[in-house]
């Protein structure tokens, strides 16, 4: 009775159950019984993933695609179908282990989390919608059904990032998060439009197998101008791409991510790991073939990728907020995936390193970045700040989180053997493998900062000595529901990188291309050397400023005060300082306080102008609507003469 | 029971025609406190909506009677949007007619504002079978004239009286343009006859018939407030009792776009393809400005006044489309937006009966009645067209029909300002779930037929939005 289809259904069916039913009944009467549910529902759900992923993988049918169901959703005129189903191939699987396991790990945490909150239930029950979401986007068989799921995402963000909402901060994050990513959504459909119109289908496997040349000869009118049906697939995949853009959060549509810290912490732990932000990423890795036929969208892919992973990994180097620390860096990690993906075309040709490094990494970051997320969602429940200024000393009192930490840590620094190094790993070499040596520069020396600031963050919290009242006083102790998780999580943020890597390196490959493949590609044995070695010098660094013996910490963190000779030693390194020193402006305070003054006021500055504009004008045509009625007979005689001008009537 | 395929289909149409007179003629048997006119109306109403779904639909030119009324199936659907609109309306009447609301008196007389309703459904059925110029215009006028007496119900209501004035001036003037346009078109084809223009118009244009759609295309952009003629709708709305307001922005929006329909893709199909310029800005200048003025306002009426602007300016997008696509995806928004727009009504009424209409009425409404809360949330979503509500897959049908004649820029436009739409809808949502209640407001009591009928509508715009094939039968089932 019990099979794999059943199986499916059952993780796809259980979070919607929970939903419903926490949402409609449990939540508002018995919260421990709604949270008890949740973790019940998750959890049944996460093992039928796993089960359904040790199945499939260990089965002779292993990478190839399966269509479990699929039923007519909408019949548009023509051909064009919108069809709902589930769809199989080692991409989806994994991402469905991924959402569901992250998803109970996160439930088990906020009942710790969430315990004193009043409105718990709600929050199991939206929480269930929010992964219910992520897997209807991860198993969609066509891109209609991925806009729906998409558009859902967006809203179950939406109602948990103000889930808050007697905070007026969180609701402005709430509203600015969805309005944006509604935004670049907007395009995303209007790719949608495009490409269905060219192609005459929504499914993937349609989509995915089309080359340019078929589309050479027909034209389109765009309204505008004429094109080609090829140049318009091109500006489709732009335009599709834009939806992972903005949902992704890569610049300059970031703005959001970082607010939308105002959530609860388990929130932004899953927003990070596993759903909406992985959203952007698992788009262009599922339409690979699709971008990969479309002229240099790939290149526009990788150089996206680039910049925000550099960009973040900067402005992550100067901050002090625990959380936002771990915001940008998702960012950044977010822009290793995006670009590996990018990075796989030399020429016409492409190549599948970038496309398996970057599953690989959605694959293990989600563990790892779970967990930091998690650690410090504890830490701030018992130090009550966000600020790394107040914590110190923890390591004595929170043994096990600080174990997990390092090991997480470790992890997206990328020291082997933990599990980024392996991603991390095959990421830096698909851009050297695709030539694009100025990425691959980059790469490295985000890898560098990577380190750097993780390791700050680690050292700042857990070592030296105790800056908080409650910390001395010994008020700190370890919650069982919130380390379990973390516990937990730390074991795949050790080993899945060892674990997955034959896995991936036989089965992840992104379908059948209509492109030339490149097989033969330059070997680079010496790059994990070199990427460890960075890593390593970025901690030492890390070690030296902020846990060494010698190390000031008082001093480091404040900025006020330096006392010359500290000063000199520090001024090559120290991050913060070289902040405020005039020759170190230009390279890395520089850099960030032109990222963070370009954020603030030109792009932040545009958002804020276009709604004063938006809101001018609808000033305007209130101001029109004076009751006056001459006037408005007068506009009778007005919009005649203006559509007889304007109206482009032979007359 | 009936055998539709004979002359039988007409049987709803008669009964419609006679309807209003029975139920005005009732009241003379009965006093003015007694139930019957409005038993009979019920009865009435929904017994020609059932019939109607008796008739089947059959693809080709349609039935004819008389050679001058036709009934084709998009003749028979938009009979049951104007029905379906008249009903809820009637529903919707009634609480004005027990008890004033918003700060007017009480209403009286409601058998003739039933009546009136029901010439006004009556002229939107005529609009939809009309084979010539006179019984089209004669239609669309006893479709417009019950809207002028119904502004002014309340004849103790100043505002009122003012909106139906301004309302009755526009529209002669409207009626005029529409005359004057008619008048060319008869001069240029020399027949009275759609079959016959159509002829004209494809052997040949001449600038007779630029000015005939000119001035067509400015009369009826009066009716379904187009830019720039929508300068009455946010006066008569507001000024308007609130059930005339509801009923104006479905039933009277309904007539106008079908009008619209049966002449570009009748008399007109021949230069559908240079009238479109003028189409796509009619749409793209009305769809922003209604936007535009809707982020400003306070009041829940005038909002919704502006709200609807906009909603004709999408309308008017899948006009640019190829006709059985344009049909299709007209008839499905219109059943979206009379039950999305009736759910924000009702919620404005029982708001209304207690309190002002006003945002600040709205503060609190999560916590004071959730469910209330939660109906509102779902027909504003829907209105913004958020999926997987009924709204976004109408907007999706009315934009594809734009998309695929390559009216792209147009489709642009419009699905950006569906951002800014999302940004007034959730202003008014933030009103209800975010801000806190404030204690001077007094408590909402809902009776049970309003709140059976929040509950069907609000299952309504989820249900159509999350099964949109349940409805294939009614919309993508046939051919045109």
């Amino acid at each position: 009775m019990i099979n794999d289809i059943t199986l499916s259904y059952l993780i796809f069916l259980l979070p919607l159950l929970t939903f419903v039913v926490n949402g409609l009944f449990l939540g508002n009467r018995n919260a421990k019984a709604a949270a008890a549910f949740a973790i019940a529902c998750n959890g049944i759900a996460a093992a039928s993933a796993i089960t359904v992923a040790i199945h499939y993988f260990t089965s002779t049918y292993a990478p190839q695609k399966a269509t479990l169901f699929e039923f007519n959703f909408l019949p548009f005129a023509g051909d064009l179908v919108a069809k709902i189903g589930m769809l199989v191939d080692p991409l989806s699987v994994m991402m469905l282990v991924v959402v569901t396991f992250i998803s109970f790990m996160v439930n088990i945490y906020s009942l710790g989390y969430m315990r004193e909150d009043r409105a718990m239930g709600r929050f199991f029950a939206l929480l269930s919608l929010f992964s219910f979401s992520m897997l209807g986007l991860v198993v969609a068989t066509n891109l209609f059904q991925m806009f729906i799921f998409w558009e859902l995402v967006g809203v179950s963000s939406y109602l948990l990032i103000g889930f808050w909402y007697h905070k007026p901060s969180a609701v402005s994050a709430s509203k600015q998060a969805f309005i944006l990513t509604r935004f670049a959504d907007s395009f995303f459909l209007l790719g949608i439009v495009l490409v269905s119109y060219v192609i005459g289908s929504f499914d993937f496997s349609t989509i995915n197998s089309l080359s340019l040349s078929d589309f050479r000869s027909g034209t389109i009118n765009l309204g505008l101008i004429e094109m080609s049906q090829a140049s318009a697939l091109v500006l489709g995949s732009i335009l599709i791409f834009t939806g992972g853009w903005g949902k992704s959060a890569m610049f300059p549509m970031h703005i959001w991510l970082p607010n939308a810290m105002e959530g609860p912490t388990p929130v932004s732990s899953i927003i990070h790991s596993a759903t909406m932000v992985v959203a952007g990423v698992y788009l262009v890795a599922r339409l690979f073939p699709f971008f990969a036929a479309c002229g240099d969208s790939l290149t526009l892919i990788m150089w996206v990728g680039a910049f925000t992973m550099v960009f973040a990994a900067v402005i992550a180097c100067t901050q002090k907020d625990i959380k936002r620390i771990l915001a940008y860096s998702t960012l950044s990690q977010l822009g290793y995936m995006m670009f590996a993906l990018g990075a796989c075309k030399i020429g016409q040709a492409v190549f599948t390193t970038g496309w398996t490094a970057s599953t690989f990494h959605i694959f293990t970051h989600a563990f790892f970045k779970c967990s930091l997320f998690l650690i410090a969602g504890s830490l701030i429940h018992q130090v009550h700040t966000n600020d790394l200024d107040a914590m110190g000393g923890l390591r004595k009192k929170m043994p096990v989180t600080y174990i997990c930490t390092l090991i997480s840590v470790l992890a997206i620094s990328g020291i082997p053997p933990f599990s980024g190094f392996f991603s991390k790993d095959e990421i830096i070499l698909a851009a050297f493998q695709g030539q694009h040596y100025a990425v691959f520069a980059l790469a490295l020396l985000t890898s560098g900062l990577t380190t750097f600031y993780m390791f700050r963050l680690f050292f700042l919290a857990f070592h030296g000595e105790p800056r908080h009242e409650g910390v001395r006083a010994g008020h700190v102790h370890e919650d069982f529901a919130m380390t379990l998780p973390i516990v937990v999580l730390a074991v795949p943020a050790l080993l899945s990188g060892l674990l997955g890597k034959g896995l991936f390196e036989k089965y992840f490959t992104p379908g059948n291309l209509h492109v030339p493949v490149m097989l033969k590609l330059a070997h680079a044995e010496w790059i994990p050397f070199v990427a460890v070695a960075v890593a390593i010098i970025a901690l030492l660094i890390a070690w030296f400023l902020y846990a060494s013996p010698k190390a000031k910490i008082e001093r480091a963190l404040d900025e006020t005060n330096r006392s010359g000779i500290y000063k000199v030693i520090y001024h090559k390194f120290y991050f913060d300082e070289m902040y405020y020193t005039v020759v170190r402006q230009f390279i890395f305070g520089g850099i960030a306080r032109v990222a963070r003054a370009f954020n603030d006021y030109v792009i932040e500055g545009l958002l804020a102008f276009s709604v004063w504009f938006i809101h001018k004008l609808g000033d305007l045509v209130r101001t029109a609507q004076a009751g006056y009625l001459p006037f408005y007979l007068g506009t009778l005689i007005v919009g005649v003469l203006l559509w007889r001008f304007f109206g482009q009537l032979p007359l | 029971m009936f055998d539709f395929s004979t002359s039988h289909f007409l049987i709803p149409d008669l009964l419609l025609l006679i309807f209003p007179f029975i139920v005005i003629g009732s009241r003379l048997f009965c006093n003015a406190q007694s139930k019957m006119p409005w038993r009979i109306a019920n009865f009435g109403f929904i017994a020609i909506f059932i019939l109607l779904n008796f008739i089947p639909l059959a693809s080709g030119e349609g039935r004819f009677f008389i050679s001058n009324w036709r009934i084709d199936d998009f003749g028979v659907l938009m009979r049951e949007v104007l029905l379906v609109s008249a009903i809820l309306g009637m529903w919707f009447a009634k609480d004005y007619f027990e008890h004033g609301a918003d700060g007017k008196p009480q209403m009286h007389q409601i058998a003739e504002f039933i009546g009136a309703i029901a010439f006004a459904t009556f002229g939107g059925v005529t609009v939809v079978s009309a084979c010539d110029m006179l019984t089209f215009f004669l239609g669309l006028e006893i479709a417009t004239i019950p809207m002028y007496a119904l502004t002014a119900w309340n004849k103790k209501d100043q505002l009122g009286s003012e909106a139906a004035t301004k309302y009755i001036l526009m529209g002669s003037v409207a009626t005029a343009f529409e005359l004057f346009g008619f008048s060319y078109l008869y001069g240029f084809a020399g027949s009275l006859h759609f079959s016959e223009i159509q002829t004209a118009v494809a052997s040949g244009t001449s600038p007779l018939l630029w000015v005939a759609v000119l001035f067509l295309f400015c009369g009826i952009g009066f009716k379904l407030t187009l830019f720039p003629f929508y300068t009455w709708a946010p006066d008569v709305y507001e000024g308007a009792p609130t059930p005339v307001t509801a009923v104006l922005s479905v039933t009277s929006k309904a007539t106008a776009i079908a009008f619209l329909v049966v002449l570009v893709f009748g008399p007109l199909a021949p230069i559908q393809e240079q009238i479109a310029p003028l189409i796509a800005l009619l749409a793209g200048t009305t769809l922003f400005v209604g936007n535009l003025g809707a982020l400003k306002q306070s009041r829940l009426r005038r909002f919704m006044a502006y709200s609807s602007i906009a909603q004709a300016g999408y309308i008017m997008v899948a006009l640019l489309g190829p006709a059985a696509t344009a049909k299709t995806a007209i008839i499905y928004y219109l059943f979206v937006y009379a039950v999305s727009n009736y759910l924000a009504f009702f919620v404005f009424g029982i708001i209304g009966h207690h309190r002002e209409e006003t945002f600040a009425s709205l503060r609190g409404l999560s916590k004071q009645n959730p469910s209330l809360a939660i109906s509102l949330a779902i027909s504003m979503f829907s209105l913004a067209g958020i999926p997987p509500l009924a709204g976004f897959f109408g907007k999706f049908h009315l934009f594809y029909s734009g998309a695929s004649t390559g009216h792209y820029m147009l489709v642009a436009f419009a699905v950006l300002n569906n951002v800014l739409a999302l940004f007034y809808y959730i202003q008014l949502i933030k009103s209800a779930w975010v801000d806190e209640p404030d204690g001077h407001l007094t408590p909402l009591r809902l009776t049970r037929r309003q709140r059976a009928v929040i509950v069907a509508l609000s299952i309504a715009v989820v249900a159509l939005g999350f099964l949109p094939f349940l409805s294939n039968n009614i919309v993508a089932g046939f051919s045109f």
